[in-house]
């Protein structure tokens, strides 16, 4: 059979993005985290904790994350289907279109548009052009996997298709809006029913974006790097499929609590915490891919992001629905605990696949060797370090928070004032700091290597070439 | 006495299940037991 002529640049184009996006993603995290230590460091109106804390999570779900799934997919869609990508002018535009729509939610956050909507911010003209991207981008894989050469499909095709029809939906009911001005905007639903959809989106993006995406790559990276294919695909195909059936219906445990209906809230802790099943399942068959392999934790720097992240996705989906608990979450939810778990999974799980991407892609798509394996591991601590600092302060701060909240006098009266509470704060928060310092400077190492590789690498031996001819 | 709108939420529920079921029934099914598993063969040589 004829080796497809696959299309590279448009990997290349979106891991470039993808990085810069990801290093202001980091960059804005450490400022937003030295601003709570340091009030004085907020100057209004633009660069203030309010305007800035969007524009860092944004930039990291939908600039980093996006921006690595849109190049991972292309690379793996076409490999996988043997086919090249449908339209490489459809490709071409939606790069800079990505990139006009990064740029115009930044803007906008930085002037105070938002709908206040955590994690869905942007205001109706941004939502219009991320439909249109995510559209441009949907066709594309869509029709490439409609049109490809293999039969079967790898597990890793189902994630994506999950992902691309996922985010559809999630990302269209919830911006259904009113428009009252050219950046003002509200909800179609009131009350209760704007919060219940509200994180009906706001869990499944989770599920869609940093769940379904990072697991394609990583069942594709894992047997690509060690050189052994997965444990079971039957597996894996199981735990897809339970995964989607459970993900969309865990959203209310946000609301656990609140006026939302008390059935809603059961049915979402329910199925968070019947969705430990299909994670795991995913964990499973990764730790059962590497029998026989496990030296390569030590002698492959790609299997140790790789190992690494699914430990941390395996942490994160038993942490998860813990939260979900309603009695647990009575406790922890509201406190610095929160944002200790969600950085476990957006710097541990799905930070280091993605590194672990890139790392694997750059090489192959500039037919250069990596330019420094140390480089790459001191990568691996610097970012493990840094996250696990981040996460355990926090951990330890929203502990001691909810403990403070919570302690009443023989009276009835709280002990302690809200102010004091914050003021036990802040030697968790210096920690926070640290530790996003070091995954910065774990970032930082990573873009040198990646600069130093494409600048000046040495080239790959001809028994690399794969199916591009030159890479 | 259920509503109409329950027994539509029951429904729609164990629908599901049952379209969760077929597919586990599938997947190991004798007959597919080992065509399930030629993917993750073929992906190794994709280049």
């Amino acid at each position: 059979m004829d080796t497809p002529q696959y299309n590279t640049d448009i990997v290349r184009s979106f891991i470039l993005w993808s990085v810069i996006w990801g290093l202001v993603a980091v960059l804005v995290g450490v400022i937003v985290s030295v601003q709570m230590t340091n009030p004085e460091l907020n100057f209004p109106p633009y660069f203030t904790f309010g305007r800035l804390r969007p524009i860092h999570t944004n930039a990291g779900i939908y600039g980093w994350a996006v921006g690595v799934i849109f190049a991972t997919f292309y690379y793996i869609v076409q490999r996988l289907c043997k086919i090249r990508i449908w339209s490489d002018k459809l490709a071409t535009f939606q790069l800079w279109f990505f990139n006009a729509t990064i740029i115009a939610a930044a803007v906008s956050l930085l002037l105070g548009y938002t709908t206040s909507k955590e994690y869905h911010e942007l205001e109706w003209p941004v939502d219009i052009m991320v439909v249109v991207l995510w559209v441009a981008f949907s066709i594309n894989i869509i029709m490439t996997i409609i049109k490809r050469k293999e039969e079967q499909m790898y597990i890793s095709l189902w994630y994506m298709m999950a992902a691309i029809i996922g985010v559809a939906i999630l990302y269209l009911v919830n911006a259904a809006a009113i428009p009252v001005s050219l950046f003002k905007s509200y909800s179609l639903y009131a009350g209760t029913n704007d919060a219940n959809v509200q994180w009906w989106f706001g869990h499944n993006a989770v599920a869609m974006v940093l769940t379904a995406p990072p697991l394609a790559m990583f069942y594709y990276f894992l047997p690509k790097s060690t050189g052994v294919p997965i444990y079971s695909h039957k597996i894996s195909i199981i735990s897809f499929w339970s995964l989607i059936f459970m993900y969309l219906w865990t959203g209310a445990h946000h609301l656990l609590w609140t006026p939302v209906p008390d059935w809603i809230q059961t049915l979402a802790m329910a199925f968070s915490l019947m969705l430990i099943a299909p994670s795991w399942g995913s964990v499973i068959n990764g730790y059962l891919s590497m029998k026989g392999q496990w030296h390569q934790m030590r002698d492959n720097y790609l299997v140790k992001f790789l190992i690494i992240g699914i430990t941390f996705y395996g942490l994160q989906t038993l942490q998860g629905p813990m939260q979900a608990i309603r009695s647990f979450s009575a406790f922890i939810h509201y406190t610095d605990w929160v944002p200790a778990h969600i950085h476990m999974g957006t710097m541990g799980w799905v930070s280091m696949i993605a590194f672990a991407s890139i790392y694997f892609l750059v090489p192959r798509i500039y037919n250069k060797e990596l330019y420094s394996v140390p480089l790459a591991n001191l990568h691996f601590w610097l970012i493990l370090t840094g996250q696990l600092i981040w996460s355990i302060s926090l951990w330890i701060a929203g502990v001691l928070q909810a403990g403070m909240w919570n302690a009443i006098n023989p009276d009835g009266s709280l002990t302690y004032t809200f102010m004091e509470t914050m003021v036990e704060m802040y030697p968790y928060w210096w920690a926070r700091t640290i530790g996003g310092v070091i995954f910065l400077t774990g970032v930082l190492v990573f873009i040198y290597n990646l600069v130093k590789t494409i600048r000046s690498g040495e080239k790959l031996a001809p028994s690399a070439v794969t199916a591009e001819g030159r890479a | 006495m259920m509503d109409l709108g329950s027994l539509l939420y029951l429904g729609v529920t164990f629908g599901l299940f049952a379209i969760f079921a077929w597919i586990v029934i599938k997947t190991y099914s004798r007959k597919n037991r080992d065509k399930n598993e030629v993917a993750k063969y073929r992906m190794l040589n994709d280049d």
